[in-house]
C-alpha cells in the first residue's frame, strides 16, 4: 500500500542474519569477535526492555510477584541481558577487517545488531522527548507501540533472537578449532547461558499469557513515523497512484491534528479559516468515501460473501451521516469567529488535499477538482476496481481517510474546548442582540454558540466514528491492508484501558496523561507559582516531590496498620496534603505504584487481618 | 434569491465607506443562507457550495474588523430568512451569487484604495480576496 519501512522489516532482517549456519555451526571463528558481536546485539536487545520497563526498573526484586507476568519478564530479561553483557565485555574484541567475512558468526551478529539498531530507531520515531526526560507519543502509533500486546510480541520476537543465538555461541566456545583464551570461551558460554535464561523467562510469561499471531502482525506492520512527501494531482494517476495518494494525504492531515492538539490555547492555527476550511473539506471527503462505497457496492459481491456489498452499502450510508454531520459543523462555524483571522493551519490544508485526492478516486473526471463545474459522474466500479483483488486497496484508501476524519473530529473539538478557555472564540458585535452594547468589533461568543458548535464536533466525530468502524469489518473481510490501523486502535485501547467514552477520547487521554507525567510534582510547582526559575531550586523541588511519591508509594507498600486508632491508605488520600502527592505518583504511570495503590484498595474491602507480631 | 438581489441593489447604491462597508458586510451575511440551501450532495455544485461557505464567513468577519464599520446594521434588522425559490436550480443560484461576489470584489477593492485609515484598507483587502475566491469557485474564473 505504501513503501514506509516496517520494524517487522528490520527485525526479520536480523533475524535472517541469525538464522544462517556459519562459523558457530561448524565451530570455527574468533570467539573475542563473537563475543564483540553478541555484545552489540545483547545491548541492543536489552535497550528495548529498557523502554519498555524504565517505569518499574527500580522495583526491588521481593516485590517483582506483585508486577504483571510480562513486566515481571521485561524485568527478568534485562537483567539476563545485563549479565550477559557484562560477560561479554571484558574479552570483547572489536574484529579485524580482513579477518571479517559475511558468513562468520560475529559478522553476522555485528549485522543483526545493526538492524535491531535501526529497528528501534524506527520504534523511536513515534515518540518525541518529554520536557522532564520521558517520552511523549508523536503519533497515534506511539500508544499501539507502547500497548501490552506489541510490548509482549516485541518480548517474545527478542527471546525467539537469543534462543536462536545460545546454542550457537554455545557452540564456539566448546569448540576446539575455535581461537580464543579460556576466558572468552567461558565468558561466551555462560553469557550464552544468560540468553537462556531470557528465553527462559519470556517463556514462563508467554504461557501465563500467550502472544497472538494477530499481536506479533501488528508488531511487524509499525511503520517509520516518516510523513509521506505532499503530492498534487496532474490528471493522469492511475487508480493504484490516487490510493497510495488518499492514503498519503490522510497520514498528513492526521499528523497534522496530532501534532497541533496540544497548542490551541496559543496557536495561531485555531483560527475560523482553519476551522471553517477544515470541516467543508471534510464535508467533502466524507461524501467522496460515500461515492466510492456506492461504486464498490455496484460490483458483483465475491463469492461466499453474500453480505459484503450489504456492509458497503451500511458504510456508505454511515459515510452520508458523517457529511450531514461535517455540514452541520460548516453551519455552526458560520456564527463564530476566532481571533487569529485568515491564518491557515497544516491539519486544515491537509485535510483540503485529502478532500480533492479522494475526490480525483471518486469521480470519473480526470481533472475534477473542489471548484464549480458541471455535475460530474462517479468512477465506473469496473474502472474503480478492474480485479477483485483490487477492493483491498479501495478499501484500504477509504479507511484511512475515515479514520482521518474521526481524528480530526476529536482534534478540533478539543481545539475549540481549549480556545473557549482562553477567550478566543468570538462572534462578530453585528451579529448579537441589540441589548449587548459592546464597543469592539468582537465579544466573546455566548455559552449557547459555544454549546452548539462542540455538541456540532461531537456529532461529526461520533458519526466519522461510525463510517471509520463499517469500513474496518470490510477491511478486515478483504484482507485490506489497512486492517493494522483496527488491530493498532485495539491494542492502544487495551494500554489504556479503564478510560470512558471512544477509543480516540481514550487515545487522546492516554496523550493527555502521558503530558500530565511531565508537569511538575507539587513542590516544584509552588516554586514555579512563586515565580523562581532557578535551576537548581527547581531541580530540588523535582527531588523533594519525586522523594515523597516514593515514600506514600512505600508506606502504602506496607502491611496494614491496625484498625483502631490508625488511618488506612484511604484515609491518607482523603487528606488534602497527601492528595496531591498521591495523586501524582498515581499520574506518574508507574505500574507498580498503581499496582499498589490499587492492591491497597482492594485489601481495604477485605475483612482485616491480625496484625503479625513483630519479629514473626 | 430575493435576499441577494436586494444585497446587491444596497451594495451598488452604497455611498461612502460607512455605507460600502455595511452593504459588503450585509452581502457577506445574506449570502450564507442563500448557499447552505442549496448545498444539496446530489447536485454537481455541492462543493464548489460548501467550499464558497468558508469563504464567505471569512469575508463578512474580515470586514468586521474595519473601524468604520457601523456598530449596528444600516437600515435596520435584516429580511426573514428564505427558502430555495422553487424555480431556481442549484447553477442559477450560483450564477447569481457570483454576480454578488464580482461587484463585492469591485467595490471591495475601490474602498481598499481610498480608505483614509490602514485598519480598513487592510479589512477591504482582506475581504476583497474572499470575494475574489468565491468567485473562482461559483464560476471557475476570477472576477
Amino acid at each position: 500500500m505504501t513503501s514506509q519501512a516496517t520494524f517487522g522489516d528490520l527485525l526479520l532482517s536480523a533475524r535472517r542474519q541469525l538464522g544462517h549456519a556459519g562459523g558457530a555451526a561448524s565451530g570455527t571463528g574468533d570467539v573475542h569477535e563473537a563475543a564483540h558481536g553478541m555484545l552489540r546485539l545483547v545491548t541492543v536487545m536489552a535497550r528495548y526492555p529498557g523502554d519498555l520497563c524504565s517505569p518499574v526498573e527500580a522495583v526491588p526484586r521481593r516485590d517483582w510477584p506483585v508486577l504483571h507476568a510480562w513486566t515481571r519478564a521485561s524485568l527478568e530479561a534485562r537483567q539476563a541481558l545485563a549479565s550477559a553483557a557484562g560477560l561479554l565485555q571484558p574479552h570483547a574484541a572489536r574484529p579485524q577487517p580482513d579477518s571479517m567475512t559475511d558468513r562468520t558468526f560475529a559478522a553476522r551478529l555485528e549485522t543483526a545488531a545493526v538492524s535491531l539498531a535501526a529497528g528501534r530507531d524506527l520504534l523511536q520515531t513515534h515518540f518525541a522527548p518529554g520536557p522532564r526526560g520521558g517520552r511523549r507519543p508523536r503519533s497515534d502509533w506511539a500508544l499501539a507501540i507502547t500497548s501490552p500486546p506489541v510490548t509482549r510480541a516485541l518480548l517474545a520476537e527478542l527471546a525467539s533472537m537469543a534462543q536462536q543465538i545460545a546454542p550457537q555461541g554455545a557452540s564456539l566456545a566448546l569448540s576446539p578449532d575455535a581461537r580464543g583464551t579460556a576466558g572468552a570461551r567461558r565468558a561466551l558460554a555462560a553469557a550464552c547461558q544468560w540468553l537462556s535464561i531470557f528465553s527462559a523467562a519470556i517463556a514462563t510469561a508467554h504461557l501465563e499469557e500467550p502472544v497472538s499471531a494477530g499481536d506479533r502482525e501488528l508488531l511487524l506492520a509499525i511503520p517509520l513515523n516518516e510523513l509521506p512527501p505532499r503530492r498534487l494531482p496532474d490528471g493522469s494517476e492511475p487508480v493504484g497512484n490516487l490510493c497510495d495518494a488518499v492514503t498519503g494525504s490522510a497520514q498528513r492531515a492526521r499528523h497534522a491534528a496530532w501534532i497541533t492538539a496540544a497548542q490551541a490555547t496559543w496557536s495561531p492555527g485555531t483560527s475560523e479559516t482553519s476551522l471553517r476550511r477544515l470541516s467543508a473539506a471534510s464535508t467533502l471527503t466524507s461524501h467522496h468515501c460515500e461515492v466510492l462505497l456506492r461504486s464498490l457496492a455496484a460490483r458483483p459481491a465475491p463469492p461466499g460473501a453474500a453480505n459484503h456489498n450489504v456492509e458497503l452499502l451500511r458504510a456508505a450510508d454511515a459515510a452520508g451521516r458523517a457529511r450531514a454531520g461535517w455540514l452541520h459543523v460548516a453551519k455552526t462555524l458560520d456564527q463564530v469567529t476566532t481571533d487569529t483571522p485568515g491564518y491557515l493551519s497544516q491539519s486544515a490544508d491537509e485535510a483540503r488535499n485529502l478532500a480533492l485526492w479522494t475526490g480525483r478516486l471518486a469521480y470519473a473526471s480526470p481533472q475534477w477538482t473542489l471548484v464549480c463545474g458541471p455535475a460530474h459522474p462517479a468512477r465506473d466500479p469496473e474502472s474503480l476496481a478492474p480485479e477483485p483483488d483490487d477492493v483491498p486497496r479501495v478499501v484500504a484508501a477509504i479507511q484511512y481517510a475515515c479514520e482521518t476524519l474521526t481524528q480530526l473530529a476529536r482534534a478540533d473539538r478539543e481545539h475549540i474546548r481549549t480556545a473557549v478557555r482562553a477567550g478566543r472564540i468570538l462572534v462578530p458585535t453585528r451579529s448579537l442582540p441589540d441589548g449587548y452594547d459592546v464597543p469592539r468589533p468582537y465579544a466573546e461568543a455566548p455559552p449557547n454558540r459555544i454549546d452548539s458548535l462542540l455538541t456540532a464536533y461531537q456529532h461529526a466525530g461520533e458519526a466519522s466514528a461510525t463510517v471509520r468502524d463499517a469500513v474496518a469489518r470490510i477491511a478486515e473481510t478483504t484482507q485490506a491492508p489497512s486492517r493494522m490501523l483496527t488491530a493498532a486502535r485495539s491494542a492502544a485501547r487495551v494500554s489504556i484501558g479503564g478510560s470512558r467514552g471512544t477509543a480516540l477520547d481514550r487515545a487522546y487521554d492516554a496523550a493527555v496523561a502521558d503530558e500530565r507525567r511531565d508537569q511538575p510534582g507539587p513542590v516544584e510547582r509552588i516554586l514555579r507559582d512563586l515565580g523562581l526559575t532557578t535551576r537548581e531550586l527547581l531541580s530540588r523541588g523535582a527531588a523533594i516531590d519525586h522523594a515523597g511519591e516514593q515514600l506514600i508509594v512505600a508506606a502504602i507498600g506496607k502491611p496494614p496498620p491496625p484498625e483502631h486508632g490508625r488511618r488506612n491508605a484511604k484515609t491518607r488520600r482523603q487528606s488534602a496534603v497527601t492528595a496531591a502527592l498521591i495523586s501524582q505518583a498515581l499520574t506518574s504511570g508507574d505500574p507498580y505504584t498503581i499496582a499498589l495503590l490499587h492492591s491497597r484498595t482492594q485489601r481495604q474491602r477485605e475483612p482485616p487481618e491480625p496484625e503479625p507480631e513483630p519479629g514473626l | 434569491m430575493n435576499r441577494i438581489i436586494r444585497a446587491h441593489d444596497n451594495l451598488r447604491e452604497a455611498s461612502g465607506l460607512p455605507a460600502v462597508l455595511d452593504a459588503a458586510y450585509n452581502a457577506f451575511e445574506d449570502m450564507l443562507p442563500v448557499i447552505r440551501a442549496y448545498d444539496d450532495p446530489a447536485d454537481g455544485t455541492f462543493a464548489a457550495f460548501v467550499m464558497s461557505a468558508a469563504s464567505v464567513a471569512d469575508g463578512r468577519d474580515a470586514i468586521a474588523w474595519a473601524p468604520s464599520l457601523p456598530p449596528r446594521r444600516l437600515g435596520g434588522p435584516p429580511a426573514p430568512g428564505e427558502e430555495p425559490h422553487p424555480g431556481t436550480s442549484a447553477a442559477e443560484a450560483a450564477g447569481a451569487l457570483a454576480g454578488l461576489t464580482r461587484l463585492l470584489a469591485t467595490r471591495l477593492a475601490q474602498a481598499a484604495r481610498s480608505a483614509p485609515d490602514d485598519r480598513d484598507r487592510a479589512a477591504c483587502a482582506d475581504a476583497w480576496r474572499h470575494a475574489r475566491d468565491i468567485h473562482a469557485l461559483l464560476t471557475g474564473t476570477e472576477p
